[in-house]
């Protein structure tokens, strides 16, 4: 029975963690709306400069707080200004790229300064410890909880009693109404950055110290875990940020104690998903609070698609389907089957997140699923690989629509935040449902691609064959949004509510969407499967889900031919930056920052 | 389908390639030319400290071979390709690489999923896939192409067990390991080594690579009442473990796998790895004359930096690459004969490598018996902790 006690403290301890990543995603979403993917990386900034005042500056504790707190304020004004403000007018979807633009530049350049070693970042505080139930409690548990209490509770009073306090709850009510009132939207929105900025600096500087570990690949789980406690605990309601912190803490520990180390993420995710559908804006979300707005849909790009002549994509398809006859490297072929892999991939996101406006950030689940479906069938089952890709599609479109359907009544970032859940999900069951998916371990041996008993082994074969299935699934995409079918999906996106009143089935829609998009994933997790021979649960993993959404932003969304452009994209912008080595992330978070900028519609506009 | 024109002409032009390579190539003295070996492993991401160690302990063998003359007289060179260890990249760099003729022999990946990817193509593309981290029981299985200095963990798994079991009486063991087809494949020869020796195995519990917190998990340990702890982690999730171990008050043996062995372990484990026993396959005071001239070139080359577990892998692949390509020369199929000519090269980690040939590893990993003593690495005295 004691200890069930300790479940408990370690739980509100590891929650008390969280909590410090979660208030200042908590209160730039109170503001700006923002799910903010670049706290992760401010986190990691002020864990290295709180490491170069520790260990090379030698400044005591409170000093090295000051110090780490200035510095990751002033990266969060630069963030703020630079990065986001000239965001305010484009699509809703904008300022959510360009933080993960933004992670993706800081991670770099800290790993740049840094190199990716872990470091040993020492604790200033006495190393006594205080015995509590069957374990022990430090100083610094003591002052993380400090911190994380104390700066929810001053946030609280600033938001409550301050002149700029108010500001910022007016402007997070009614951004328009405030600025018409007088206040200077901009001015708030730069004091919120930068608070929420000091206060992720300082958190991964006391949990670097806390684990006397720092590394540069701690910013994306901590960026994982922080929204998770923040939409548990009511997105923007920063006391809730702190409770839904200590109760995802909770539920890891008492889920670790009932069935042990390998399932903890899995209940954090778990508990995410029940959240919000029991309640669709968390725990402590205001009854008074707007509902939140649709991501795409009325916030759609004003800009007119590029339409690109009929003669124009056949003459480019025909080159793209002769390119193999001409002295072309293998490794070139190679590169392009990633790109129509991912092209499949970004038709089915496209067509979920551009035509119904449901962004998913979950959808390299679907992937997984179509994979290990046609994996087994062929290994197990001895099904005809033609056969078995077909069976991961249909697997996808089915268990992927089933999955995802509880957040089809959630909105706006809500949708986001369910599908990431989601995909975490996924790959947490197929590392632990090892009867079937043989664990951590994985499924090696799968059979090439083939049909009708031809082995598609050369890169030419399967390159055309890839081809081949990308253009089927695009031209078949093509005829759904022209159909009556499309416009209906188009109507829900841009105004659910009128969609509704015209007697839309919204659900209905939406799980055709999915059907279509699952089918789509599912095939190009199936023939990446048979490409790779080997797949485990972390070939398709949280990055491949935002590398399909920065594809089909980058495209236009619901774009079909912008989707393949982007996917031609970026998987070829990678391969361009190859010769840069360890600079390649960093350019492609700079290009990526810059089309966001300049062209936040995609390449080819929005249909 | 015009299957054969297909397949004419796909080999025509691959021909055509080679041939304008060779051409352009045949007017520079062919010996002047770097032998060129392909390294696909991660420089960014989450895995890029791995391949930042990679490249110091390749670029100290290198010096050396450089110095003992080269190849043959020829310079002897690597052209590393970022793959981030994702499969994706890996398949692609494998295309890069068999088609560049100038490549003789791939090094890598890193991981198993971004490696076995990448296999099939090697194979077919009949260049040798020299992995020497893959641990993955089937990296080899890939083909007759795929070639390993990965200790099997078949073969260390048991000489871990043999050390608590045997040496240091532990009879119940929790065993922590790290979830990974590397951390469930040692976990379970492990496993089977400890029962065999006469021990019990209390609990199991597997963790992810992400994960930093471990007092729940340390709370079941504890409840299972074990007499010692057995970590099969990296460096740093290994210090971790041991800090939190020690913070709620398990003040158990433990032993931990070699992949813990780094000076990163002491740093990140400060007092909470004293009285941590591993085994390893090498440590800077192995009295072994290899070990010797790998520790005083690494420190000379890298400012005083203490070497640790993957510069040594990186250090002694290079130098079977060598000795590979001594034998094997610039022909692809030659290289990947030669390495069943290959005998007794000079290596860390083994004293004297020679390949099985039936399982294209190499057999019998030299295991030193260490315990952490006042932040040292030390050989173990006998004395129970």
């Amino acid at each position: 029975m004691s200890s069930w006690l300790d479940y408990t403290i370690n739980g509100l301890i590891v929650g008390n963690v969280y909590a410090l990543v979660a208030v200042g995603l908590a209160l730039i979403f109170g503001v700006s709306r923002l799910i903010n993917f670049a706290q992760g990386s401010i986190y990691l900034v002020g864990a290295y400069v709180g490491w170069v005042a520790v260990v090379q500056l030698h400044t005591p504790l409170p000093l090295t707080i000051i110090v780490v707190a200035v510095a990751a304020a002033i990266v969060g004004l630069i963030i703020e200004r630079f990065g986001l403000r000239p965001l305010q007018n484009s699509v809703r979807i904008a300022p959510l790229l360009a933080t993960i633009g933004i992670s993706f530049v800081l991670d770099q350049l800290v790993m740049l300064t840094f190199s990716p070693n872990p470091r040993a970042l020492p604790s200033q505080l006495p190393d006594v410890r205080f015995q509590v139930g069957g374990g022990t409690i430090g100083p610094l548990d003591l002052l993380i909880a400090g911190v994380g209490l104390t700066s929810a509770l001053l946030l609280f009073v600033f938001l409550r009693y301050s002149k700029l306090g108010w500001a910022v709850r007016a402007a997070s009510q009614d951004r328009d109404a405030a600025m018409q009132m007088g206040v200077d939207v901009n001015r708030v929105n730069q004091a919120v950055f930068g608070i929420a900025a000091a206060l992720g600096g300082v958190s991964g500087m006391l949990v670097g110290m806390y684990y006397n570990q720092i590394d540069t690949a701690m910013s994306l789980q901590a960026t994982l875990k922080g929204v998770v406690a923040e939409v548990v605990g009511g997105a923007g309601n920063v006391p809730g940020a702190v409770i839904g912190s200590l109760l995802l803490g909770l539920v890891e520990s008492y889920g670790v104690a009932v069935f042990g180390t390998s399932y903890r993420n899995l209940f954090a995710f778990l508990l995410l998903v029940v959240v919000l559908v029991l309640r669709p804006n968390g725990l402590f979300a205001s009854a008074r609070q707007a509902p939140p707005e649709p991501l795409t849909g009325t916030f759609i790009a004003p800009s007119r698609p590029v339409r690109i002549p009929r003669w124009a994509l056949a003459v480019a398809a025909a080159g793209f389907a002769v390119l193999p006859l001409f002295p072309v490297s293998f490794y070139v072929l190679q590169t392009l089957i990633n790109a129509w892999l991912l092209g499949m991939l970004a038709l089915s996101l496209t067509l979920v997140a551009g035509t119904i406006g449901q962004v998913s950030l979950g959808h390299a689940a679907l992937l997984a699923i179509g994979a290990y479906t046609s994996a087994l069938l062929s290994l197990t089952f001895s099904v005809p690989v033609g056969l078995a890709i077909i069976g991961g599609g249909l697997m996808s479109a089915a268990l992927g629509t089933a999955l995802i359907s509880p957040s089809f009544r959630l909105r706006g970032h809500y949708v986001s935040i369910a599908t990431l859940a989601i995909g975490e999900i996924v790959s947490l069951v197929i590392l632990n449902w090892e009867t079937v998916t043989r664990g951590p371990i994985g499924i090696s041996g799968i059979p090439p691609l083939s049909l009708f008993g031809y082995d598609l082994i050369s890169p030419t074969s399967i390159y055309w064959f890839s081809f081949a299935v990308m253009v089927v699934l695009a031209l078949l995409q093509g005829r759904l949004l022209g159909s009556h079918l499309g416009r209906s999906f188009r109507a829900i996106r841009d105004d659910d509510v009128a969609a509704r009143a015209y007697g839309l089935g919204l659900n209905r829609y939406k799980s055709l969407a999915f059907i279509f998009g699952g089918f789509a994933a599912g095939i190009s997790g199936g023939i990446a499967a048979h490409l790779y021979s080997y797949i485990n649960h972390e070939t398709f993993n949280t990055q491949q889900s935002i590398l399909a959404l920065t594809v089909v932003i980058l495209g236009g969304l619901g774009n079909v031919v912008g989707a393949i452009l982007g996917a031609v994209a970026l998987v070829g912008l990678p391969e361009v930056f190859r010769i840069a080595a360890e600079y390649r992330i960093l350019i492609y978070g700079i290009v990526l920052l810059l089309l966001v900028r300049f062209r936040p519609q995609g390449l080819l506009g929005t249909i | 389908m015009s299957n054969i024109d297909r397949r004419t002409l796909v080999k025509g032009s691959l021909a055509a390639m080679m041939a304008g390579a060779a051409f352009s190539r045949a007017a520079s003295a062919q010996s002047s030319e770097p032998i060129l070996l392909g390294v696909s492993g991660p420089l960014t991401g989450p895995n890029a400290q791995y391949g930042t160690q990679w490249k110091q302990g390749f670029d100290l063998a290198l010096d050396e071979i450089m110095a003992a003359g080269g190849i043959n007289g020829r310079k002897l060179a690597y052209q590393f390709e970022d793959s981030q260890s994702d499969p994706r990249q890996s398949v692609a760099i494998a295309q890069k690489f068999v088609s560049d003729p100038r490549i003789v022999m791939e090094l890598g990946d890193f991981s198993s999923p971004a490696s076995m990817a990448a296999s099939p193509i090697y194979q077919r593309g009949g260049l040798v896939q020299f992995g020497f981290t893959n641990s993955h029981p089937d990296f080899t299985k890939g083909g007759d192409f795929m070639w390993s200095t990965s200790v099997s963990q078949a073969d260390e798994q048991p000489l871990l067990a043999a050390y608590a079991v045997k040496r240091l009486g532990l009879k119940k063991l929790a065993v922590l390991h790290l979830n990974t087809d590397w951390g469930r494949t040692s976990r379970d020869y492990f496993v089977k080594a400890a029962k065999e020796y006469g021990a019990e195995i209390a609990v199991t519990e597997g963790y992810i690579a992400e994960e930093r917190d471990f007092r729940s998990t340390l709370v079941r340990v504890r409840d299972a009442n074990p007499d010692g702890l057995i970590l099969i982690s990296y460096y740093s999730d290994g210090a971790l473990i041991a800090r939190q171990a020690r913070q709620v008050g398990l003040k158990q043996v433990m032993c931990a796998a070699s992949s813990v062995y780094s000076p990163k372990f002491i740093e990140l484990g400060g007092e909470a790895v004293e009285d941590v026993h591993l085994g390893t396959r090498y440590f800077p005071q192995d009295p072994r004359p290899e070990v010797k001239k790998f520790i005083a070139g690494f420190k000379a080359k890298y400012g005083g930096q203490e070497p640790d577990a993957f510069n040594a892998y990186s250090y002694d692949a290079m130098n079977m690459a060598a000795a590979v390509v001594k034998i094997g020369g610039t022909d692809r199929r030659a290289v990947r004969d030669a390495f069943a000519k290959v005998k007794d090269v000079s290596s860390v980690i083994f004293g004297q490598a020679t390949f099985d040939v039936e399982s294209r590893r190499v057999k019998g990993a030299m295991n030193a018996e260490l315990v952490v003593r006042k932040g040292q690495f030390a050989l173990w005295d006998g004395k129970p902790t």
